[in-house]
């Protein structure tokens, strides 16, 4: 909220500086967002004298002005506005002057005539809405005086709580200024001069649903004369941020941003009359099909929860949020009807969203209103614009429920609060504290209990004689209904320092296990292993996650897995289609990232990212499981002067698959040939499995995804795996198996076989073959090429054998050779290379 | 031949030997010249020895000792021939295997965490010091769990703090703080509880330079009888002081969440001004790090935990805002956008 301080000052007195205002302001819960100087803009800017107008001897339109500025000769400058006279004092913007809007003002020539300057209107200084004549000036203004000096002012940008609605106004700021200054505030008086007919002979209301409108309180003034307000009050509006309209309509916004009630002035001549000739309101919800043009002309379907302001002919405002074109107070006005009323804060709520039409008014209706502003509303309104447009106040209010609540009573044990702070203040100084702020405190009857919780669940809890107090809240405080409320409103007042913090020294809770160990142990090896860490958004174009077409596969065992190929989690109110769906996948991502670097230049790009997939579970729930994906292309490493570049392969992206594998200490994956539709080169792109733990496809990407994701890259190495644990596992601590105490044998086998023949399945059958006493089956080489025949390799595979309590002879190991030998060439048709 | 021209012969030979083993450019011509005097075959001391069987029996022990004295000093200057060579020629070696030793290494890659998961690192571990456990929650919640739970019923005005984005589940919505956390570990855990919840939360929020649609929480929830504001301070005091240095100034000042009564917001020192006041801390000479408060007795008893008996405090702050004032990023965009010439900057 905007506070101008020459206005606040009205309610309470300022002897602070206005950063000095802000910081306690701040430091009470109001935090001083900004704090302008308003009116910094009028440079250059000063009062003069018009002591000469005439006609200007070229253009009749324009007059030829003298103007005294209190220093120097009088000024030539030509105005074109026709409200000047000679007497009257107004702002002259000497050369050198910046308007609003950065506007710069220099000397000029006008049809053959020098301007020394210019003559300014209200609205070209933003001090009021009037762009048509010269702002004329009070009579006794000083000459030459800054106009920056004369209405300048400090103003604060206060953020006011949900929770404060009572201090979204001046008046509650005032009480917090007080509060913290030691002040008193002051509340407008108000002085009514009803010399009006009686209010039951021009006005009735009636209230169809008490519900919905607690308290409704009508004014009615009659023979307004409707014009702009008075100077000062335009610029108080425009320095709280709120553009003038017409004395009536100002002196309802200004009582908003006074007192915080929200009401509505109507033309009372746009209102139907009862039998007996009364301007007749009622307050109901729509009725099917009713509908109301509001005051930003757009013709609205009400829909029958809206509670409106109506008369026998129909609606005429919709209750709390905004009024109807055709009852608008406008410049033919003679008689204005005021509302004044209490609305149920969580009507307005659904009805200001429901109409896109939340508003000043709306936002304070939507906080709650104290019953008893109804009345003060209704008073200050119809004074304001008794004063400003003239007219007659009709005596008396109609007033729906004019009892008004008594104070509430919260109990507190003064102890507690001491305990929930951490502090020791005691109940005197907690007294004190609370009298700031207009709460008295009082002995709270035996018998009494204190509330410790309320709303949906209420907790009431028995006390011990005189262990309890009560406070006595003062009606405006909706926000404090239980003892932790109060506790609040001490530590607030006596400003946190009052908070002397301490380490933490009760027990500990117990050990348990961190679900980041695995997921980090795996980031720190890939970015050990050269790869970058990235953290993309989780929601993506509708269209990406189906253009890619990326097969989510499960590891097994992971909780939310079994989900991975549900509906895609749609957000039903996107901020744009790029950010529409909960993506299933990460590799769409991780092209995006790629596409983004390739815009900067960059070709080489090694990056992972551990994420989340989502999806829809068949009962509907939502799923959640985490992945780990990652992308190389280009250079493989560093590459300098003394390491030549090498580009990223398959091999690679296998080798990152098991070091994977190898951080959690999983089995070696195997790789299968992956035949299904994935969006990767049908001859690079493998199926990784570890049983129970990891699944995954590693290969590298189609050139059709390359092309359109827009990628220059020619080769691009990808891979996503779900993994078993990722989630919360928990890293397995190494079981060491005895060294051998005997030398273990090594033979090396090259194998011949026919081309298509993968070397997973060739590894296979000699692990089936081994016996027990082999110990490791290592690919080293791949031959092809003479004297080998076309449509053959050659596999060279390191075996080693090995037995824990004894020395293996060279025999027993041939035996074991040989018959490796015989199972692959009668499984694969493999023959030993000679 | 007779023991005068024997002895003579002998020094002569001594004589030629020494200066040529001495003049031998290499371990080769050492070997040579160890043939030529000592080889036990045609070597010349060899030669002269087999004369000394032709010598009287009294005169043979006095040759044998100039024998040996010849002997030992040839064999002495070849030991000492060949050591020097050796040295000479390592010397050579390691002149001739000189390199520049001013040009860089060879790199080695390395890659870098993402600032995201390494602030968040940063704050468990800080956060681990004094017993706090991570926990994690899901990021798609319902309206129960993200507000009702927390104490912000329906069409409650403090809604207007959470712009929310709702997907195609029933009750569904994308979490928009890591807070329902908050009821999960309470419903999983009892007092004493000291609970970390770093995590992904989502807004409707129009993506600037300072607020984003997706960003990282971490949460913090403790709960205890007697846990009180005063621990709430020490605490994060002692976070602030690890993260952003140790004479850090801090304060608390009110606050407002539905969620905490009282409620505060955690300030440090300006880290651009250092208090003075700059653009950077709105002139105030303060930054806002986190917002916290003692648990709303309502949310205990969402909780399962009996308000009379335990107090709590909670609190949130935003990964990318800890990261932003650490490493001096100015645009929180960079966080999700992933250029590689910023993120290797974290190596
Ligand atoms: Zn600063």
């Amino acid at each position: 909220m905007r506070v101008p301080l020459g206005w606040l000052r009205d309610y309470v007195d300022l002897d602070l500086s206005p950063d000095a205002l802000a910081e306690r302001l701040t430091l009470l819960g109001f935090e001083v967002k900004g704090l302008e100087r308003w009116g910094s803009e009028w440079r250059n800017v000063v009062v003069g004298e018009l002591l000469t107008v005439e006609k200007h001897p070229r253009a009749d339109r324009l007059s030829l002005t003298t103007v005294d500025v209190g220093a120097g000769e009088p000024l030539q400058i030509v105005c074109g506005a026709t409200n000047i006279a000679p007497g009257q004092r107004v702002p002259v913007a000497l050369p050198g002057a910046l308007l609003p809007g950065n506007r710069a003002i220099e000397r000029t020539e006008k049809m053959g005539v020098v301007s020394n300057g210019m003559l300014c209107s209200g609205d070209e200084l933003r001090l009021s809405v009037d762009g048509e004549g010269i702002l004329i000036l009070p009579l006794g203004t000083p000459l030459g005086t800054a106009l920056a000096d004369l209405y300048g002012d400090w103003v604060l940008d206060v953020d006011v709580k949900p929770n404060r609605g009572d201090a979204l106004c001046l008046v509650g700021l005032a009480r917090e200024v007080a509060a913290a200054t030691g002040k008193v505030a002051r509340f407008p008086e108000i002085l009514l001069r009803e010399d009006g007919p009686p209010i039951g002979e021009v006005l009735a209301v009636g209230v169809e649903d008490p519900e919905l409108c607690h308290r409704f309180v009508g004014r009615r003034v009659n023979g307004v004369r409707v014009g702009p307000s008075p100077g000062q009050v335009q610029r108080r509006l425009l320095a709280a941020g709120t553009r003038p309209v017409s004395n009536v309509v100002d002196a309802t916004n200004y009582a908003m941003l006074e007192l915080g009630k929200p009401t509505h002035a109507f033309d009372a001549g746009a209102v139907a009359r009862d039998a007996r000739g009364r301007a007749a309101l009622v307050v109901r919800t729509a009725r099917p099909g009713e509908r109301l043009e509001t005051l930003d002309h757009v013709e609205r379907v009400l829909s029958p929860e809206t509670l409106v302001i109506a008369d026998e002919n129909g609606p005429l405002a919709i209750a709390g949020v905004m009024g109807g074109a055709a009852s608008e107070v406008g410049e033919s006005t003679a008689d204005v009807i005021i509302e004044s009323a209490v609305f149920d804060p969580v009507s307005v709520r659904r009805t200001a969203f429901r109409y896109a039409l939340r508003s000043e008014a709306s936002l304070r209706f939507e906080k709650g209103q104290e019953s008893r502003l109804a009345r003060i509303g209704a008073d200050r309104v119809a004074e304001l614009i008794a004063a400003w447009a003239g007219g007659r106040i009709a005596s008396g209010r109609i007033d729906t429920a004019p009892d008004e609540p008594v104070p509430a009573r919260v109990g507190y044990r003064p102890a507690r609060v001491d305990r929930l702070l951490g502090t020791s203040l005691g109940p005197k100084a907690q007294a004190a504290l609370l009298a700031r702020v207009g709460i008295a405190t009082e002995p709270a009857p035996d018998g009494s209990g204190v509330v410790i919780a309320a709303g949906a669940t209420p907790r009431s809890v028995a006390v011990a004689p005189g262990e309890a107090r009560g406070a006595v809240v003062p009606t405006w405080r909706r926000d404090l209904l239980i003892e932790a409320d109060i506790a609040e409103e001490v530590v607030r007042l006596a400003g946190y320092e009052a908070v002397v913090g301490k380490t933490p020294d009760t027990a500990m809770p117990h050990v348990r296990p961190n679900p980041l160990e695995l997921r980090d142990a795996l980031r720190r090896a890939l970015v050990g292993a050269g790869l970058t860490e990235v953290v993309t958004p989780a929601l993506v174009p509708a269209s990406a996650a189906a253009a890619l077409g990326w097969p989510v596969l499960a590891a097994g065992g992971v909780p939310g897995e079994a989900a991975v190929d549900g509906p895609l989690v749609t957000v039903t109110n996107p901020l744009s289609e790029r950010h529409a769906v909960l993506r299933r996948g990460l590799v769409g991502s991780l092209l995006d990232v790629l596409a983004l670097n390739e815009r900067h230049g960059r070709g080489d790009v090694a990056i992972f990212e551990v994420g989340k997939g989502y999806a829809q579970a068949p009962d509907g729930a939502p799923a959640e499981w985490w992945r780990l994906a990652f992308l190389v292309t280009g250079s493989a490493g560093a590459t300098a002067w003394n390491l030549p570049a090498r580009q990223y392969d398959l091999d690679d992206a296998k080798g990152i698959v098991e070091l994977v594998a190898r951080v959690l200490a999983l089995p070696d994956p195997a790789y299968a040939p992956h035949l299904d539709g994935a969006p990767l080169h049908p001859g690079r792109a493998a199926r990784a499995v570890a049983p129970g733990a990891l699944a995954g496809l590693v290969g590298e990407l189609h050139p059709s995804v390359l092309a359109a994701w827009d990628l220059r890259a020619e080769r691009v190495l990808v891979a996503e795996l779900a993994i078993s644990g990722l989630s919360a596992g928990q890293l397995v601590p190494v079981r060491v198996a005895p060294v051998g105490r005997f030398q273990p044998l090594e033979r090396d086998l090259a194998l011949v076989v026919p081309e298509p023949l993968a070397a997973a399945y060739l590894a296979a059958t000699l692990r089936g073959a081994g016996g027990d006493t082999l110990r490791q089956v290592a690919l080293f080489d791949i031959y092809r090429g003479a004297p080998l025949a076309a449509g053959e390799k050659s596999l060279a595979w390191r075996v080693v054998f090995a037995a824990d309590e004894r020395a293996l002879t060279d025999e027993e190991v041939d035996a074991d050779v040989a018959r490796l030998v015989s199972a692959v060439a009668s499984a694969h048709g493999a023959r030993l290379r000679t | 031949m007779d023991l005068a021209t024997l002895t003579s012969q002998l020094r002569a030979l001594g004589e030629e030997a020494l200066p040529k083993i001495a003049a031998a450019p290499d371990l080769a011509a050492l070997a040579e010249l160890d043939v030529a005097y000592l080889g036990r075959k045609g070597g010349a001391l060899s030669g002269l020895m087999r004369g000394i069987g032709q010598l009287p029996a009294d005169d043979r022990p006095r040759v044998g000792v100039a024998v040996n004295e010849v002997r030992e000093a040839v064999e002495g200057a070849l030991a000492s021939a060949r050591q020097r060579t050796a040295q000479a020629a390592l010397a050579a070696r390691l002149a001739a295997e000189a390199v520049d030793v001013t040009t860089p290494g060879r790199p080695i890659a390395r890659g870098s965490l993402h600032p995201i998961s390494e602030t968040i690192s940063r704050i468990a571990e800080i956060f681990g010091q004094f017993g706090f456990v991570t926990y994690e929650g899901p990021e798609v919640e319902s309206d129960a769990t993200n507000f009702q739970m927390l104490n912000i019923p329906p069409d409650h005005p403090a809604r207007d703090l959470w712009d929310t984005m709702y997907v195609d589940i029933d009750g569904g919505l994308l979490r928009t703080h890591t807070s329902p956390g908050q009821i999960r570990v309470m419903h999983a855990e009892r007092p004493p509880i000291r609970a970390l919840l770093p995590g992904r939360c989502f807004r409707y929020e129009a993506v600037d330079a300072s607020h984003a649609s997706e960003f990282f929480q971490v949460e913090g929830l403790m709960v205890d009888e007697g846990t009180n504001l005063a621990d709430l301070r020490g605490l994060l005091d002692e976070f602030a002081h690890a993260m952003f240095g140790a004479g850090r100034a801090t304060r608390f000042r009110p606050g407002y969440y539905p969620f905490t009564e009282p409620s505060v917001a955690f300030d440090v020192g300006c880290l651009v001004c250092g208090g003075m006041g700059c653009p950077a801390c709105g002139r105030t000479g303060w930054m806002t790090i986190l917002g916290a408060g003692m648990v709303h007795p309502v949310v205990l008893q969402h909780g399962g935990i009996d308000p009379e008996r335990y107090q709590g405090f909670a609190f949130g702050m935003g990964v990318e805002r800890i990261a932003m004032l650490r490493h001096g990023i100015g645009d929180v965009r960079i966080f999700l956008d992933n250029d590689l010439r910023l993120l290797e900057q974290f190596r």
